[in-house]
């Protein structure tokens, strides 16, 4: 893997000690952890009493109220669980823009949600959407310690879950960090992400390049993916389209994450840290 | 038009022009650079399925400008200057009017040739005035002209009929005409005297072409006895022996048709005799280069006669008188209406007349000099007195009497003029003691008188005379007429007796005065007008560049100044309103 990457993952990790990955109550279920769970479990909490009822655990009868008053009574204790984190990392070829610090940006955001989820006691997954969803390597330990992050893909989401659809976590929390600059209707890739998860945020992250209109002038502009070829005399018309055109990208994909109840925001990889608020807005981290 | 670079090394700057050229286009290549997708560039998404397409060149408005305002930059540093639309200084043109630019090469003449010039001057750069000069015998100022349309209508009294140009008086009329600050012009048809003119205000334009010519140099036709005596003299004026036909004629009869064989520059005298009641005589030569020396008219000459009265007493001084007055062939046949008295007494017998008083017819005084004569007067003219032997009475001169011959200060010829302007002489003489009546003197004294009578009386000197030559007229002082061969009139309302026309046209003329015609008949002779070996074209001289562009020029700089300067303003702006976005 590229040193930089190694790099910018451990001071992604470096910046994520600071958050904490913030669950939604649906999603505090699951395996069974040391995070209380929404649910009754097993724990040493107690929650309430209730009337037995066939099946329950004998052990969790109060005998000292069978006793008292002859009836059957079980303790309910606060479930433990540990929830879950799918980290969705887009693979594609454009997420590694050359003379930007996308790839750089990519990294850094996936090694601090990942230091985050760690912090909110998470267990997590990180999927690389190449050719299929990948498991990335080593991801269960620190980001510092991932490896073949490999940012040259060129399939789309869609074609990737084709090939080899992802096996997420019931009930867990999922993020899909992407540039999102992929031809086609968002809002079937989002139900695929969507279905079965506590929730889902899409992180939209785009070099500066991406995000401003272009500088004037002749450009031979080189598809990263396709390495298709086009030829453009960019001026202040040129400039306004392209903004146009991404703004209208932007709001397809918020038209689709508001149908499909996911949430989304963008981000700048040149200035992510500074654009941490937003995340900690959109209630998806906060101060550990 | 093209503009007059005052720097013209500043064009080197235009080196700039591709170096910017460079700039752009190196500016402007296509600069590859990748994105994340051709999602968001697909309005100019082209299809490379069709294969490469050739692309124009794309240049911004700003290249344009910048290109304009260097040009512009560069025009202004040659320091372009533009001609007026008209010439500041005046023009006086000098129209050489002598008869050799009527001289036609291919049906075009010397005159139209200058003509034209002057009109490509004129479209060219008109001045702000013009003043024409006809340059003939004696220069002539025209009118102050300032379009080419009056210019024209003056031109039409450029009639090249002089026999001859004084271009050296013109110049110097022209010169002081336009207070050495005008452009002076000299259409001609032949070189100037010096080659090199260092007047930095003259210029010289000839429109000659050598050519031959056959001419009539040479007319006349005096009195000779009963008859008339014509003198016709031709020449060849080309460079090889040659051949024309001359036909005379007297009215409308021909007398001679005759083929003259005449060498290189060789000319030939016809003389012949007419009789005295021929009338007017016309010689002509073929036609050639130059039609206005081939043909003459010669009128019958004028035969002047003096009706005198001897008067005298003395049967031996009148006998005497009129042997003299007879042999002088001036003298009338009748005497009546005396216009000359010859007396011996105080009294005159005619009021309207000369009188010659013959005194000292007994005198005893013989004189044999020195003489004393006034050659200043006509009866003087030819005398000499040498060896003669003059008899007169010892009196002196009335009062009032101008001596003319003297012996001593014993007056023998005197002259006087009385209120009338009648001239009264007196001869102090005794033949008897005297030799001088034998003497050629004696027949000279009464000619000379007898001449001084004609010369007095009204009329013609001549009937025939050269062009641009003054015809003598006499007058009585009443009003004079006169008709030119063009059918123009002059009419002199009071002349003061002695009457000077000008002939500035050959052919006839008529004279009316006193309800009588006389005519007499102009002939274009002069040998270098005819001469068309002489002439030349081309120009010499050039007005003064310097002063020229100075006075007749108008620097442009500031236009192109300006003009950069608004493309520069223009150019900051695009810059500002769009960041150097190609409009």
């Amino acid at each position: 893997m590229d040193a930089t990457l190694r790099q910018a993952l451990s001071a992604g990790e470096q910046l994520g000690i600071r958050y904490a990955l913030q669950i939604p109550q649906v999603a505090a279920s699951g395996w069974t952890g040391s995070r209380s769970g929404r649910r009754n479990g097993s724990s040493i909490d107690f929650q309430d009493y209730r009337e037995y009822e066939p099946g329950d655990d004998l052990r969790f009868i109060d005998w000292g109220i069978y006793a008292r008053t002859d009836r059957l009574t079980v303790k309910l204790y606060r479930e433990e669980v540990t929830p879950h984190l799918d980290l969705i990392l887009d693979g594609s070829a454009s997420m590694n823009l050359e003379a930007t610090a996308k790839a750089i940006g990519t990294a850094r955001l996936a090694a601090l949600l990942a230091t985050a989820a760690a912090n909110a006691q998470c267990t997590r997954a990180v999927w690389l959407v190449g050719e299929g969803f990948q498991r990335l390597a080593n991801d269960s330990l620190l980001p510092s310690a991932w490896d073949h992050l490999t940012l040259d893909s060129r399939r789309t989401p869609e074609e990737a879950y084709a090939i080899l659809p992802p096996r997420f976590r019931r009930l867990g929390v999922r993020i899909l960090v992407s540039d999102l600059l992929w031809p086609g209707d968002p809002v079937p890739t989002l139900r695929r992400l969507r279905e079965g998860a506590a929730a889902l945020f899409v992180i939209q992250l785009l070099a500066r390049d991406d995000a401003t209109p272009p500088e004037h002038g002749n450009l031979r502009v080189v598809d990263s993916e396709t390495g298709a070829e086009s030829e453009i005399y960019v001026d202040a018309g040129v400039a306004r389209q392209y903004a146009d055109n991404l703004a209208r990208l932007q709001q397809s994909w918020a038209d689709a994450c508001r149908q499909c109840g996911a949430h989304l925001t963008t981000l700048v990889a040149e200035d992510l840290e500074n654009s941490l608020p937003e995340l900690e807005q959109m209630q998806l981290l906060m101060p550990a | 038009m093209i503009p007059l670079l005052t720097y013209p090394l500043a064009l080197l700057a235009l080196a700039s022009v591709p170096a910017l050229a460079a700039i752009y286009i190196l500016r402007n290549r296509f600069r590859r650079r990748q994105v994340s997708s051709l999602l968001l560039w697909q309005f100019q998404v082209q299809s490379k399925s069709g294969g490469a397409k050739i692309h124009r060149l794309q240049l911004p408005l700003l290249f344009f400008l910048e290109l304009l305002a260097l040009v512009l930059l560069v025009a202004a540093a040659t320091g372009p200057q533009w001609k007026l639309p008209q010439s500041a200084r005046p023009l006086v043109v000098i129209l050489d009017d002598s008869f050799s630019l009527q001289a036609t090469r291919d049906g075009v003449s010397a005159r139209a040739r200058a003509r034209d010039y002057l009109k490509r001057l004129f479209d060219r750069q008109p001045p702000p005035a013009t003043r024409l000069i006809l340059a003939g015998a004696v220069p002539r100022s025209l009118a102050l002209v300032r379009t080419w349309r009056e210019v024209d209508a003056e031109l039409a009294q450029w009639q090249c009929q002089a026999p001859g140009a004084d271009l050296n008086s013109a110049v110097t009329l022209a010169a002081e005409l336009g207070r050495q600050q005008a452009n002076i012009l000299v259409l001609t048809d032949h070189k100037p005297a010096e080659e090199t003119i260092s007047n930095p205000r003259l210029q010289w334009a000839a429109f000659g072409v050598p050519q031959d010519n056959f001419a009539i140099v040479n007319a006349s036709r005096t009195a000779f006895g009963d008859e008339d005596r014509c003198l016709l003299e031709v020449a060849n004026f080309s460079d090889a022996a040659r051949t024309t036909r001359l036909l005379v004629q007297t009215g409308t009869n021909a007398i001679s048709a005759t083929d003259l064989a005449l060498g290189a520059h060789e000319d030939r005298r016809l003389v012949f005799n007419l009789p005295s009641g021929a009338p007017a005589l016309r010689a002509e030569l073929e036609n050639d280069a130059l039609t206005e020396d081939n043909t003459a008219q010669l009128l019958p000459p004028i035969r002047h006669r003096v009706r005198v009265l001897v008067a005298l007493a003395d049967e031996n001084l009148a006998a005497l008188a009129n042997r003299t007055l007879d042999a002088t062939g001036l003298r009338a046949t009748i005497s009546a209406d005396p216009e000359l008295v010859i007396h011996e007494t105080d009294t005159l017998t005619g009021t309207n007349c000369w009188s010659l008083q013959w005194t000292g017819a007994a005198a005893s005084n013989a004189y044999t000099g020195p003489f004393i004569l006034d050659n200043s007067q006509p009866l003087a003219a030819g005398m000499a007195l040498n060896g003669v032997v003059w008899a007169a009475g010892a009196s002196t001169n009335a009062p009032g009497d101008l001596p003319v011959i003297l012996a001593g200060n014993i007056p023998l010829v005197s002259t006087r003029e009385d209120a009338f302007g009648l001239r009264h002489l007196t001869l102090n003489l005794n033949p008897g003691l005297s030799t001088v009546q034998d003497t050629p003197d004696w027949p000279i004294l009464f000619w000379n008188i007898l001449s001084w009578r004609i010369a007095e009386m009204p009329g013609l000197k001549e009937s025939n005379t050269r062009l641009g030559a003054a015809e003598e007229v006499k007058t009585t002082g009443g009003a004079v007429t006169l008709w030119q061969p063009d059918g123009g009139k002059k009419f002199f309302a009071q002349t003061g007796g002695d009457l000077a026309l000008e002939t500035p046209l050959p052919g006839i003329y008529f004279v009316v005065m006193d309800n009588a015609t006389n005519q007499f008949a102009v002939n274009p002779l002069a040998a270098d007008e005819s001469d068309l070996a002489a002439t030349a074209s081309g120009q010499w001289g050039k007005w003064n560049e310097a002063t020229e562009r100075r006075l007749e020029t108008a620097s442009a700089v500031w236009i192109f100044g300006l003009a950069a300067l608004a493309l520069l303003t223009a150019h900051l702006y695009f810059v500002a309103a769009a960041r150097g976005g190609g409009r």
